[in-house]
């Protein structure tokens, strides 16, 4: 399944503890597309305590399978990339809103939405176009036995009966060919 | 398959039963499982007469032969299993019915039961299966199962046969004939459609009271 890899650097908050026996927290604040020349840790600035430090620069995967749900990522009002940070560390990048919906259901972790860059939405825009496959919902019913089309199987199964693969690499294999 | 001899009318039934047993025999082994390299070759051997039956062989001989093992299992495959379900669905019930496990199937192991007559235990396809038909019928022809025990005029090799096959074993090798992926299959549902309208014909004249004709199906 054709795959691209993205490199964004994220940009977090550190909050000092609330009180003295918390500890302190970092949430990603920022998502830039353009990977600056920065140590990751690195402060940027400081306001009433909490630090702004870079956290470096990590891959988002966008996977052709998933084409439909970047789709519905980017007609949002705001097309939003999801960091996903467990402690201080930074544990996944995605752009599939229901994949960051998903991470949010843990409570031990950080989920943002962040916006997502114009250079991003570019490139994952040009990833929909050169992938996306549309795929019509079919929904299955029961037919009634005395529907006037019999409600049998058919006793030789035609080849456009058949399920075919049509994702991946045993399908089309540039993801575009109908 | 060789000409059975009709000269000796005593041996020549035994013999013909045997043939007969044989071409049941062939029908499951196919039908059960893709044949390997091994019964392959054996068919690519074999040479048939003028007759329909001797030409449909010719046709297999000849397919066998140019056939690889993994194209015939890739065929049998789309044929009977399938993603799904495949092109066939080759059971009595199904054919009867429209659906699977249904009344048809019921029947059948009530009369297996009373023959005495089991599913392997390695075995998970139902009993109306057409392989495992055809293989009842074999053992019956040789006479290694006995079907005296059935009742309700259906006692004997031909009231099986016309309780559990006739009615749709015809429109099955119809079908397997026009499958889309049939190719090594397609001279099996020859051999099957003629061979059985050989013993449809046989098992009525048997009944009518006159002399069986059954060396005919030696072909």
């Amino acid at each position: 399944m054709p795959q691209q890899v993205l490199r964004l650097a994220v940009v977090g908050v550190r909050y000092p503890p609330a009180n003295r026996w918390a500890t302190g927290q970092t949430r990603p604040v920022a998502v830039m597309a353009d990977v600056p020349a920065l140590e990751p840790g690195a402060p940027m600035t400081r306001q009433d305590g909490a630090e702004t430090v870079y956290l470096g620069d990590f891959a988002l995967v966008l996977h052709s399978g998933e084409t439909r749900h970047y789709i519905d990522n980017l007609q949002a009002q705001q097309p939003s990339v999801w960091v996903a940070m467990i402690g201080d560390t930074v544990q996944l990048l995605t752009v599939d809103p229901y994949e960051g919906e998903a991470l949010a259901g843990d409570v031990e972790r950080v989920v943002e939405a962040l916006p997502m860059p114009p250079q991003t939405m570019a490139r994952l825009q040009q990833f929909v176009a050169d992938h996306h496959v549309e795929e019509t919902f079919y929904k299955r019913k029961r037919k009634p036995a005395t529907s006037p089309d019999d409600p049998r199987a058919p006793r030789v199964l035609s080849d456009d009966e058949k399920w075919v693969q049509s994702r991946g690499r045993a399908g089309h294999p540039g993801g575009k060919a109908r | 398959m060789n000409a059975a001899s009709q000269a000796d009318a005593a041996t020549s039934v035994d013999a013909s039963d045997q043939l007969r047993a044989q071409q049941w025999g062939f029908l499951a082994r196919v039908l059960s499982g893709a044949p390997d390299r091994e019964v392959l070759d054996a068919l690519g051997g074999l040479t048939g007469d003028g007759t329909a039956l001797g030409n449909a062989y010719d046709v297999l001989a000849q397919t066998a032969r140019t056939t690889s093992e993994q194209e015939v299992r890739r065929e049998y495959f789309e044929l009977f299993v399938g993603v799904g379900r495949g092109e066939l669905l080759p059971y009595a019930s199904f054919y009867l019915t429209g659906f699977l496990n249904e009344r048809p199937l019921a029947d059948l192991r009530r009369d297996l039961s009373a023959m005495g007559i089991a599913r392997a235990e390695d075995r998970h396809e139902p009993e109306d299966h057409i392989a495992s038909l055809a293989e009842v019928m074999a053992g019956l022809a040789e006479g290694t199962f006995d079907a005296g025990a059935l009742g309700c005029g259906t006692a004997g090799e031909a009231g099986f046969f016309a309780r559990h096959l006739e009615p749709w074993v015809t429109q099955f090798f119809d079908d397997l004939a026009i499958a889309p992926s049939a190719r090594f299959y397609r001279p099996v549902a020859e051999i099957g459609r003629i061979f059985t309208d050989i013993e449809m014909r046989a098992f009525e004249l048997a009944r009518d009271g006159r002399r069986p004709a059954m060396g005919v199906a030696a072909g």
